[in-house]
């Protein structure tokens, strides 16, 4: 890794001291999270893709252990071991190693063990305005530290769940879509589904069951479905209850119910998830394609100039902003705002920076119930690539 | 001159069945000095030697070179070896040993009977659990393989080194893969076969090396030993 030379030891040190003190003054609290991390967490969260990128072990006793990816999700345990109630509220500023397995093999802007340092905040009443600070504080600590020529892309896995309301999509059908916006290969074959129209059902599902059963009448629903594996002498093994089993009947039984989504409201989404570019001709172009949505511009518009204003608000320069609809999807454990910080002498697929918005971490994390989360890390070694002068 | 090398299952059903099948090719394997030894050789091919491992390593043995031929399961092949179409060559389906490697699920599943429908429950599951459907196997490279395939990831794998079955009643995992003859057993267990959850329909094969030297004397000897062994088996499974 780029850090074996005394010299870059030190160039790191020194970078990250000056990122820390930005942060300490702010008012966020420096910890120092284990580096072996139990692999359960980060399994839960990222599912079993993980282990394609981190390095997991079992130890003598069994246990499967790994070196932490990222410090996101240990900083979320040890806010959890400090606070009986996870929602009280924190802030956390860290800087350490983290390690990627790297299926390409390791190279300077992709090494396998590298340095972050970033911060978390929990338990923010104003997710906006925790947002917006946010990426001001991370902004601000990258230019003490000299990188200057920064640019920041944004990204609202929220805000595509507000222009389905606008859209005038179904709750039904907007809960698969929202699901599905994350997978982009289901998300495609989920949109020309729903254009064509009903669902046809697995035929392995009873059809006798689909009949019977509908949302208004839930107690009933459940019954049929008891009295359904009783009939077939099925038992009712394992951790998904009766009652999760009906829900889903429900659903597939509504979706075969379900009028083909119209064509405008399709076009709508299809023009919604290929927005890109500067932030503000981003917003021009959403409120343009809104302008004609069944439902009106509604929350979506208000909350993207929302979150301009306050971007402003707290400094940074908007034409030096870009948003695209796309990015997150693909991302595993955000919910809102996602964003990341490049570095013009650096490639686009190598950001020095990233961050967002992740509610429901807390709770895979073991907390019971969601909490506010944001927070971003900074990749060490890349954004020292940016300001070191190269020996001639 | 140098022999050719065969691994057979070393006890258990798959050894008594290999015993049989070179019987009826008219061959007789016999194991070399202590009854409790590990070599063996076959009556009127002095060229082959024989030697018995246990047949979760046969596939190992199989991708090192360390054998030229192996007789042992697909699924293991496929599971110990992620680039078998490269290392290996399957010579001969030998008519015995049949496992599907099968996705199964709780049979009070009424609302799954597809791989997509188990993708649909994923993130409701994980909603409402706080964590994603586990899938105990101790096939774990052919079942991320076969969800992979699927454009399925959201599970999470417990390897489970026995009685997979009794996971999901066990409460320890949600759904399984595991192998099955007459699903029986996953009938016992209050399990059902997803319909498109055959993964792989597995019999004994005769495997060769890639990996292995050859010499054009040692290729013809396997010809020979291939062609008596096909003659023997089933015309079905051939």
């Amino acid at each position: 890794m780029a850090a074996e030379t005394a010299q870059n030891l030190e160039a790191l040190a020194s970078q990250a001291q000056t990122m820390m003190s930005v942060f300490t003054k702010a008012g966020y609290d420096a910890v120092a999270p284990s580096i072996i991390q139990p692999a359960d967490v980060f399994l839960d969260v990222i599912g079993e893709s993980l282990r394609a990128r981190t390095y997991v072990f079992s130890d003598q006793d069994g246990a499967e252990l790994c070196l932490r990816p990222d410090i996101t999700v240990p900083t979320c345990r040890l806010h959890l071991e400090r606070h009986a109630d996870p929602a009280t509220p924190a802030r956390y500023c860290y800087n350490g190693p983290a390690f990627r397995y790297q299926p390409q093999g390791a190279t300077a802007s992709h090494p396998r063990e590298f340095r972050q340092a970033g911060i978390e905040r929990f338990g923010d009443k104003s997710r906006e305005v925790a947002e917006a600070e946010t990426v001001a504080i991370v902004l601000k600590a990258i230019e003490k530290v000299g990188l200057k020529d920064w640019t920041l892309r944004l990204g609202d896995l929220g805000l595509f769940s507000s222009v389905l309301d606008a859209a005038g999509v179904s709750p039904n059908w907007k809960k698969r879509l929202d699901d599905a916006f994350l997978k982009p290969l289901s998300f495609r074959d989920a949109l020309k589904g729903f254009a064509s129209g009903a669902r046809v059902a697995s035929p392995g599902i009873p059809e006798e069951l689909l009949a019977s059963i509908s949302r208004d009448d839930r107690e009933k629903s459940e019954a049929a479905v008891a009295v359904y594996l009783e009939e077939n002498a099925i038992e009712l093994i394992g951790t998904r209850s009766l009652s999760d089993i009906t829900e889903h009947l429900i659903v597939i039984a509504e979706d075969r119910q379900e009028k083909p989504l119209d064509a405008r409201a399709i076009e709508l989404i299809a023009r919604y998830v290929a927005v890109s570019g500067p932030a503000t001709t981003a917003g021009d172009k959403i409120a343009a394609l809104l302008k004609g949505a069944a439902n009106g511009a509604g929350m979506a518009l208000e909350t993207y100039d929302r979150r301009l204003a306050l971007l402003s608000n707290a400094g940074i320069d908007l034409d030096r902003v870009t948003f695209s609809a796309e990015f997150g999807r693909t991302l595993a454990y955000y919910s809102g705002l996602v964003f990341e910080v490049n570095a013009a002498s650096l490639d686009a697929k190598s950001p020095v920076a990233n961050g967002g918005r992740y509610d429901g971490l807390m709770r895979a994390a073991g907390a019971a119930v969601d909490v506010p989360a944001v927070g971003a890390a900074i990749h060490s070694e890349r954004l020292l690539a940016t300001t070191v002068k190269r020996a001639p | 001159m140098s022999k050719l090398t065969l691994a057979i299952p070393s006890k258990g059903r798959l050894m008594e069945q290999t015993t049989d099948m070179f019987a009826r090719a008219g061959l007789v394997v016999r194991k070399v000095g202590h009854v409790r030894g590990y070599r063996g050789e076959i009556d009127g091919l002095p060229e082959i030697d024989v030697a018995y491992v246990s047949s979760g390593e046969i596939a190992a043995a199989l991708k090192a070179g360390s054998v030229h031929l192996g007789i042992t399961g697909e699924d293991l092949i496929r599971e110990g070896i992620s680039d078998a179409a490269t290392r290996i060559r399957f010579l001969q389906k030998l008519g015995f040993g049949f496992a599907d490697v099968i996705v199964a699920v709780p049979a009070c599943w009424v609302d799954v009977a597809t791989v997509k429908d188990l993708e649909e429950i994923a993130l409701p599951f994980r909603r409402l659990h706080g964590r994603w459907p586990r899938v105990a196997t101790k096939y774990v490279n052919l079942t991320r393989r076969f969800f992979a395939a699927n454009g399925f990831g959201d599970y999470r794998i417990v390897e489970s080194a026995g009685a997979t079955e009794g996971a999901p009643a066990a409460g320890t995992a949600e759904l399984i893969v595991d192998i099955t003859t007459t699903g029986e057993t996953l009938r016992a267990n209050g399990l059902k076969i997803l319909d498109d959850g055959v993964i792989l329909r597995s019999q004994a094969n005769l495997c060769a090396s890639n990996a292995a030297q050859w010499t054009p004397e040692l290729e013809k000897i396997c010809d020979e030993l291939t062609a008596k062994l096909s003659a023997s088996v089933p015309e079905k499974s051939a």
